[in-house]
């Protein structure tokens, strides 16, 4: 039982990991050209982003495969790099967990990089920084409460992702099986005590994100 | 080399819509600015709106006019003709914004450093203590701009733009939150300062009191062009227009008047203005052309009835009192020049009034000084 809740555990743990590093450094850079720049089609890239947020997981997960899989798009691009497809790995697990968290990192950060007092950029400017060190020494880290509630927001939403994930990555066992998708296996397969434990564990970890993410954006608006 | 002074010849306008990029309920707005100063302290006097702010955000590279040039020393920082336009870290200038913009997450020393990142390593350390010394605020350097009062707020903003030794000084309102006792010293600072440094400065400001106090030359601005360019007093006695005048306080303005004849040998101007009579300087006009004038309120020198009788000639009039309304040390007298039913606002040291113990309704005698009296050409 102990190998059938540590396997899972480390597994979303790790998934949500690399998956919350992508969206940090990613999102940061998508926010802040969302929040200080003008250019044709932001309105439609700004859609493209959240879209994931109103989506059925499904969906994604059906509209990754048809981008990740041996004839998608990317999933091609792969193939002939590796020699081997990403579909059913821990990587496409990771992938799905970006693109349903990648929304709520942006929309975040936008925000907090908006409330940013322009002229404090241009002061920078005027004093001779560039806008990238302005940028790094000024308005993120003024927008730092943002950002870290998007990444706590992010992190929990990697956790918890099951639809997406079990589209892309499959249900297989010491492979892909992560907390959500075990607790649908043990449930299925009737071993109440597993689901029950792995249930539990998974709210803990809720609570705490949800404490955490409280007290950053608390003090956002303090 | 030659100081060359700065050079500015801008225009920039802004569509209904334009406007910061989103529906915007401010009319359509045209920027059309020319003048040329020397290393002297202009300051821009002109109400909200006039774009003061607009102009500095031009110079300081924050916003590309549409064409013109600007010259700063022997820098060309925008010149749309030759494709110029320098970026706003290229361009060396000092700018303190209307609002504060210190770093607060950064202690006075870091805010102060951010300017001198571009020096020598070595040179950084002294003219850190230069900037510290020339605005006393040596034991500031530690605090937070949250713990700072608002004049030392602006003070470090000061050092902070000062750091970097620019070659022109921008002060966009820099004291307007503050109370009218730091004001003064504060203006006073800025004065000795610009001796120090000589560098251009431009002062944008809407309290006259400081505009007279810091200005070696005025740039008057009004619906965004430039309407006069010239000393506190050439400006406040001879003002160019109506807009002009307005600005400066002149609130008696009567546009019915014409030129009757012109005095060159006492270099004086007679208008008729309705039934009534005034002379006033020179001015450079023809017979019969139509014209403005008007007086400043605190320019009417009020006298009792005893002392003389309208004469026209001696711009003495006499008058009765509609209202007087007391504003501490001083009053403000509304009367009318009974011949010539025209209404004046006065305001006069309480001082030099109550011995006359006039009340509404009393009448008196005015003089209308004629170094005082503007005139003008109505547009």
């Amino acid at each position: 039982m102990l190998d059938q809740i540590w396997f899972p555990l480390y597994l979303t743990f790790w998934i949500a990991l690399v998956s919350s590093l992508l969206v940090l450094c990613s999102g940061v850079i998508i926010a802040y050209i969302f929040a200080r720049r003008d250019f044709r089609g932001k309105k439609l890239a700004e859609v493209l982003i959240t879209l994931p947020l109103v989506l059925p997981p499904t969906v994604i997960g059906y509209l990754l495969i048809l981008l990740m899989g041996k004839n998608g798009f990317i999933g091609h691009m792969i193939y002939n790099v590796l020699g081997t497809g990403i579909m059913f790995t821990w990587q496409a697990a990771v992938i799905a967990a970006y693109t349903v968290s990648l929304p709520l990192m942006v929309r975040t950060t936008q925000a907090a990089i908006e409330a940013v007092d322009k002229e404090l950029e241009y002061a920078a400017y005027i004093l001779g920084r560039s806008e990238i060190e302005t940028a790094l020494v000024i308005t993120l880290p003024l927008a730092k409460r943002g950002i870290l509630a998007g990444l706590v927001l992010s992190f929990a939403r990697s956790i918890g992702e099951f639809g997406a994930t079990l589209m892309l990555a499959g249900n297989i066992q010491g492979k892909t099986n992560t907390m959500s998708i075990s607790i649908y296996n043990a449930f299925q397969s009737g071993n109440d005590e597993l689901a029950k434990v792995l249930v539990l564990i998974l709210i803990l970890m809720s609570l705490l994100a949800i404490t955490l993410t409280g007290r950053f954006i608390g003090k956002l608006e303090a | 080399m030659r100081n060359l002074g700065v050079k500015v010849d801008i225009k920039k306008s802004y569509n209904k819509a334009e406007i910061n990029g989103k529906k915007s309920t401010k009319k359509a707005f045209m920027l059309d600015i020319n003048f040329e100063m020397e290393n002297e302290l202009v300051v821009l006097f002109g109400p909200s709106g006039s774009g003061k702010t607009t102009l500095f955000k031009c110079i300081s590279g924050i916003i590309e006019p549409d064409n013109g040039i600007i010259v700063v020393g022997s820098n060309v920082y925008c010149d749309k003709d030759k494709k110029i336009n320098i970026p706003i870290q290229k361009r060396n200038l000092g700018y303190v914004f209307q609002n504060d913009t210190l770093f607060p997450h950064m202690n006075v020393r870091k805010n102060i450093e951010c300017g001198l990142k571009s020096l020598e390593k070595e040179n950084r350390e002294t003219r850190f203590m230069e900037v510290l010394d020339l605005l006393h605020i040596e034991e500031l350097e530690t605090r937070y701009p949250a713990q700072l009062s608002g004049g030392q707020k602006q003070r470090v903003a000061l050092a902070r733009a000062l750091a970097p030794k620019p070659e022109i000084l921008l002060l966009d309102e820099p004291f307007s939150a503050l109370d009218t006792e730091i004001r003064t010293k504060l203006a006073k600072k800025i004065k000795t300062l610009q001796n120090k440094i000589r560098i251009p400065l431009l002062f944008i400001t809407h309290n006259l009191e400081e505009a007279f106090l810091l200005a070696s030359k005025i740039l008057v601005l009004h619906g965004g062009k430039a309407q006069q360019f010239g000393t506190p007093e050439e400006i406040f006695y001879n003002p160019q227009n109506r807009h002009v005048a307005e600005i400066f306080g002149v609130s008696n303005i009567f546009d019915d008047a014409y030129v009757k004849e012109q005095d060159e040998e006492s270099r004086s101007t007679i208008l008729k203005s309705g039934s009534m009579q005034i002379t006033v300087k020179y001015l450079n006009c023809r017979v019969r052309d139509e014209v403005c004038w008007g007086i400043h309120p605190e320019n009417i020198t009020l006298l009792s009835p005893e002392s003389g009788f309208e004469d026209q000639n001696e711009n003495l009039y006499l008058a009765s009192i509609n209202s007087i309304i007391n504003k501490g040390p001083k009053k403000r007298i509304t009367l009318k020049l009974v011949k010539h039913n025209k209404i004046l606002n006065v305001e006069v040291p309480a001082q030099f009034i109550d011995p006359l113990k006039l009340h509404a309704n009393d009448s008196c005698l005015v003089k209308l000084e004629m170094s005082k009296v503007v005139a003008f050409y109505c547009f």
